[in-house]
């Protein structure tokens, strides 16, 4: 057992003994070793079930969502991506900031399940350290800016239109609709998903080329000023389709008319799409 | 037994090819399916299991039903969509031909018969290639398979290495296999046996669920799930669909699609009420049907054992931990 498991079993314990939370989210062992799901402790005896290796992959703070009214805190165990996420949620009014206890752990990369090389999410992580806690576990790991994550962006850029088009249209033929890239993103929290409202019938439901790009780039343009980078998009989909590169297109651009931005890192910047500001660049109008 | 030489493979389909559509198991785009012989994309005869599985064949993911134009208020040129081509799914695993059974007792038994889905399945000769090795996901030896071969298969075929051995076991296989003549050899064979390493223990679990419905089991499984289709829509036995119609101008179409009992919006009914509102009971539904509601009406499990969703969910929403965990969980009558 590493020294952070036992660091974390003993502090989720502590919490449940002072009667701080009602229940932890954390990550437990799943029947393969190169599986570590999320987990739902609800007693100090349960704790001994969470564990941190390189394989907790899954981001814990959407289930925040699944209990907007707790009946009293809930510990999450976050990370730098779950950190921003919380702050994300925080910023969309979606929970409240005295209904979590984070515990913080840095995170030094999780590992590819397929690979066994550092998964894709966490070799582009800029904020491998929370960025709201309320106690911190373990020792703060490096950050750098990680410029290279937009390399793909930048090679995409110099396809002409025709061959862009062609490239996502490819893409998006693969996608099955399993909406496991919406239900996964923090920044995918509308009470009600715009393909859901059936009556209103934005999305049709038949998978074709035409459907499936409505409804990735309708996604994509949806959570621009929100993404958080935390790549559970493109982890979770069963069909390998590049997400982020259609989200940091997005990113970047957006970078370049209203300056730099980094969703979720401080709350109480505003995404640049959620503000109106005098300085905001109208070469289009 | 007859037998195929691997280099005579390419002939031996190319043969069939001539005469209908051939879906072999091939990575297209990234993606391991089934997908038409000569289709871009590269052949793909040493997956265990493609990643989607071959049930678009008869269950196409979107189905175009039948077309109209309207004009004063009457409905003109009304076509019915129910064309297809003569099919053969080469190399398919014992798993997914249980999963044609499974769907043939939906749509052909019992009441009503699909047209849409007997036209192809008609039109469809089905040959199994026998597993040699087995993913550490397979558990379908646990669901009462062999993961060797299938009965129901119109041809089964035996990897041996070099050679295939080939059993025609209907009129269909005869007459397929009978194509072959010519690039068929004779030998003896030793009939590959190969066991999953996955298992669990079924024993008593459908007659214990039909008791579980308002069991705790199904808040604490349901606890981690997304709620996204993924599971569903890798599942070669997974059959739900929805109707619905696009219209442009005068003139549209009704079609049928994939839908998922995961989603939000799947049981909810005009006026809005939702009889599942949460993970828990979709959670539910899902592996009762499984498990449960279609061993009642059909004497067989829902589940094949191939594994797809236990390799694929996003946060390790595990059948086979389920049924382990269920051993432990007291009956609540």
């Amino acid at each position: 057992m590493s020294d952070l498991t036992a660091k974390m079993r003993e502090t989720a314990k502590k919490l449940f003994e002072k009667g701080e939370v009602v229940y932890v989210i954390g990550w437990e062992k799943g029947r393969f070793p190169y599986q570590s799901p999320p987990a739902f402790i609800t007693s100090a005896e349960d704790c001994d079930r969470l564990i941190w290796d390189e394989f907790c992959l899954a981001g814990t703070a959407k289930y925040l969502l699944d209990d907007k009214y707790p009946e009293g805190k809930i510990g999450l165990f976050v990370r730098g991506c779950d950190s921003r996420a919380v702050n994300r949620l925080l910023q969309d009014n979606q929970i409240k900031r005295e209904n979590v206890y984070l515990i913080g752990i840095p995170c030094a990369g999780m590992k590819d399940p397929d690979t066994g090389e550092t998964a894709k999410k966490c070799r582009e992580c800029t904020h491998p350290n929370p960025v709201v806690f309320d106690e911190l576990i373990g020792e703060k790991v490096p950050e750098s800016d990680k410029p290279e994550r937009f390399d793909a962006v930048n090679e995409l850029e110099k396809k002409s239109p025709d061959e862009k088009y062609e490239y996502w249209a490819k893409q998006f033929d693969k996608c099955i609709r399993c909406y496991a890239c919406r239900n996964a993103c923090p920044a995918c929290n509308c009470r009600e998903c715009y393909v859901d409202q059936y009556r209103v019938g934005w999305q049709g439901k038949q998978n074709n080329r035409a459907e499936n790009q409505v409804f990735g780039l309708t996604r994509a343009f949806h959570i621009s000023d929100r993404c958080i980078e935390c790549g559970e998009c493109e982890r979770v989909c069963p069909m390998g389709l590049p997400l982020m590169e259609l989200n940091r297109k997005l990113i970047k651009d957006l970078n370049e008319l209203f300056g730099p931005y980094e969703a979720g890192v401080d709350p109480e910047v505003k995404p640049p799409l959620g503000l109106y500001s005098e300085d905001d660049p109208e070469e289009f109008m | 037994m007859k037998t195929l030489a691997k280099n005579k493979l390419n002939e031996a389909i190319e043969i069939l090819a001539q005469e209908s559509k051939v879906l072999v198991p091939m990575k297209v785009n990234g993606v391991s399916k089934f997908a038409p012989w000569g289709s871009e994309g590269t052949l793909d005869f040493e997956a265990i299991n493609t990643l989607l599985p071959p049930k678009d064949a008869l269950f196409p993911h979107t189905e175009k039903m039948y077309s109209y134009k309207v004009s004063n208020q009457e409905v003109t040129d009304l076509t019915v969509h129910n064309e297809g081509d003569q099919q053969v799914i080469f190399g398919l695993r014992p798993c997914d031909m249980q999963s044609i059974k499974c769907m043939d007792d939906v749509f052909l038994t019992k009441t009503f018969v699909d047209e849409y889905y007997k036209n192809k399945r008609d039109k469809l000769v089905t040959v199994c290639i026998g597993c040699t090795k087995t993913a550490p996901t397979c558990f379908c030896d646990s669901m009462g398979l062999n993961p060797s071969q299938h009965e129901a298969a119109d041809v089964q075929m035996y990897d041996l290495g070099d050679f295939y051995g080939v059993e025609a076991q209907t009129e269909a296989g005869e007459k397929l296999v009978a194509k072959w003549q010519n690039l068929l050899g004779e030998g003896e064979v030793t009939v590959p046996q190969v066991a999953c390493t996955l298992k669990v223990d079924m024993t008593g679990v459908p007659q214990k669920l039909a008791k579980m419905f308002e069991s705790e089991i199904w808040k604490n499984f349901s606890r981690k799930c997304i709620g996204c289709g993924t599971c569903t829509y890798i599942c070669p036995t997974c059959y739900c669909f929805d109707i619905d119609v696009k219209n442009k101008g005068n003139e549209g179409y009704r079609f049928r699609c994939w839908d998922s009992c995961m989603f939000s919006e799947y049981t909810r009914m005009a006026g809005g009420h939702n009889p599942r509102p949460s993970k828990k009971e979709r959670i539910r539904n899902r592996f009762l049907h499984k498990l449960e509601y279609f061993n009642e009406r059909y004497g067989k499990n829902l589940c094949v054992g191939c594994g797809r969703c236990v390799a694929k969910c996003p946060v390790n929403v595990d059948i086979t931990l389920f049924i382990d965990q269920l051993k432990e969980v007291p009956v609540n009558e």
